[in-house]
């Protein structure tokens, strides 16, 4: 669906990007991790054609009109007019369909209200994002780009957005998704990019990559802190909560170690931080 | 093509800064009619009373003719100075709100959008010529009448009211072609420096500039002939007594060349960057 090689970008000879590859498949949604500054606006600005890269290539397998929708940064939109008029002059501009129906579509797909109609200005952060998306998705591109969507959004609005690219995705549409946020990158993506300084530095299954990546678990059970079987990988207590830090096959016997001491364990959590996920795998 | 270019109308006419252009230039015309009523019996008076013992002027010296004409100096600087922002954020506004990035992630080549903008500004421009020129008739023929036109360009010219009226209309017709060109500029100056605040600065600028070196002598001769701020100004042209139609022509034709070619490297340099 779209293939990017070696890609690489620099301004005022600073490298931007340097190298990076990415593949993107129909229906699946990948994930591009990263800290704030590490080229995932960049890559995602080549991919769409808005920057030319200094070295690479981006091969495009379509036939659409507009292969790729895309909301880079936050949604460019008309302050002064409102949801249903951006999307008809979007819409208009490349020759899309502008009746009531299909332009009410759209807003319903990303669920927007059809009864605002004051202008955009007056919308929530969240409300932005769902626009930019029907923006994105006229004339029914194959691929879709959101660069940082979640950024702004309340854990509702988070929640609903990663609804709307999970029914996106099983709508057979390609969907690439760029945060600094582990967990919302998580939720929705079966495929992660992690990428550092300009250079992608892990990749692989989203479930594959945390898994190897993981070895710090929070325990909690009443007074866990005086619990022998957790000494050796212990690194910080409090009274029933306690950070190990060990592989996650020695869990279960931990925990039932725990059980069979008397302990009431009521959760096991794994963390994972994005520094962890930028050293490369182990295996 | 004319997609894109029934999208820019729409989004002109629909931002209120366009209305408050439109608003500036009819209120700066009242005012010169408001203020010629009240004051320009006396001034005209004090100006014309030796002549006036010699010469006999048909109709009142203070009329339509010389109202309308002191609203044509407002092509000088006033009008093309509104024209210059309203045209350059037609690009600059769009850079500055990230809509050019979201048109630009739609199926919409680069070319013709930008060319969408500099028709969209032609459209503005002769918009607004074409209701100054309508208001500026209407009340200046309704207030103070028809009559002989009295005109200071180094010796005072006197036209019957006839030909003053042709001159008029020429000369309205010459500086729509002036302001074409200051408006096509300002979006080249907006397409290369992107940001509004910084591109009315320059629209400014180049404005002023083009007025001082209209009068500036570097003594290259012929060649000084084709310096484009030498023909940002032949609507004056149609002041002087004897009539160099020819001359003028060829000035507004030059006038268009430099207008086409403001343009196209506006076309090229968007073309050529990236956007983001």
């Amino acid at each position: 669906m779209l293939e990017a090689k070696q890609l690489s970008k620099s301004y005022n000879n600073v490298a931007a990007l340097s190298n990076a590859s990415i593949h993107l498949k129909p229906g699946l949604v990948s994930g591009l991790l990263g800290r704030n500054g590490a080229g995932k606006t960049t890559l995602f600005k080549i991919l769409c054609g808005l920057v030319t890269p200094d070295s690479g290539t981006v091969n495009i397998m379509s036939k659409c009109a507009k292969p790729i929708g895309a909301v880079i940064e936050e949604p460019g939109l008309y302050k002064y007019l409102n949801a249903y008029e951006n999307l008809k002059i979007f819409a208009q501009i490349q020759r899309a369909p502008t009746d009531n129906q299909s332009l009410e579509k759209y807003l319903k797909e990303v669920g927007l209200p059809l009864d605002r109609k004051d202008p955009v200005r007056n919308f929530s952060m969240g409300m932005k994002q769902r626009l930019g998306i029907a923006i994105a998705l006229l004339n029914q591109p194959e691929i879709l780009i959101l660069d940082e969507p979640f950024s702004g959004l309340d854990p509702t609005g988070v929640a609903s957005l990663i609804k709307l690219i999970k029914k996106l995705a099983g709508q057979n549409i390609a969907i690439l998704i760029s945060s600094h946020l582990m967990a919302e990158l998580y939720k929705c993506c079966d495929f992660l990019y992690v990428i550092d300084d300009g250079e992608i530095v892990n990749q692989g299954s989203t479930q594959e990559l945390i898994d190897e990546h993981i070895n710090f678990y929070s325990i909690s059970a009443v007074n866990i802190n005086k619990a022998e079987t957790i000494q050796p990988y212990v690194i910080d207590t409090e009274k029933d909560k306690a950070t190990l830090q060990c592989s996650g096959q020695l869990i279960p016997d931990i925990l039932q170690n725990l059980l069979q001491s008397g302990y009431q364990v009521t959760s096991c959590v794994p963390e994972i931080t994005l520094e962890q996920l930028l050293t490369p795998s182990p295996k | 093509m004319l997609p894109l270019l029934k999208a820019e109308l729409f989004k002109l006419f629909n931002e209120s800064k366009t209305w408050y252009a439109i608003g500036a230039v009819l209120l700066i015309e009242l005012i010169i009619l408001f203020a010629a009523y009240y004051q320009g019996t006396t001034i005209l008076d004090l100006l014309l009373d030796n002549l006036k013992q010699s010469f006999y002027f048909e109709g009142n010296l203070l009329n339509g003719n010389l109202l309308i004409y002191i609203i044509l100096n407002s092509l000088w600087f006033n009008l093309p100075l509104i024209l210059m922002i309203v045209s350059s954020a037609l690009i600059t506004e769009e850079y500055k709100n990230g809509t050019l990035k979201t048109i630009m992630l739609q199926a919409v080549s680069k070319w013709q959008l930008i060319t969408a903008k500099y028709l969209t500004s032609l459209i503005f421009t002769l918009t607004v010529l074409l209701l100054l020129m309508s208001t500026t008739f209407a009340l200046a023929y309704s207030i103070f009448g028809n009559g002989d036109l009295v005109v200071y360009l180094g010796t005072l010219n006197f036209f019957p009211s006839e030909e003053a009226f042709k001159r008029i209309c020429f000369a309205f017709g010459s500086g729509t072609l002036s302001m074409i060109f200051f408006t096509t500029v300002s979006v080249t100056l907006g397409i290369l420096l992107k940001d509004p605040a910084k591109t009315w600065i320059a629209s400014a600028f180049f404005l002023i500039l083009s007025s001082l070196l209209l009068k500036a002598d570097f003594g290259l001769g012929q060649m000084e002939r084709y310096f484009f701020p030498k023909f940002t100004n032949s609507w004056q042209r149609f002041f002087e007594y004897q009539l160099n139609f020819p001359s003028i022509l060829f000035d507004n034709l030059l006038l268009i060349v430099y207008t086409g070619v403001a343009a196209v490297i506006g076309v090229y340099l968007f073309k050529k960057q990236d956007i983001g």
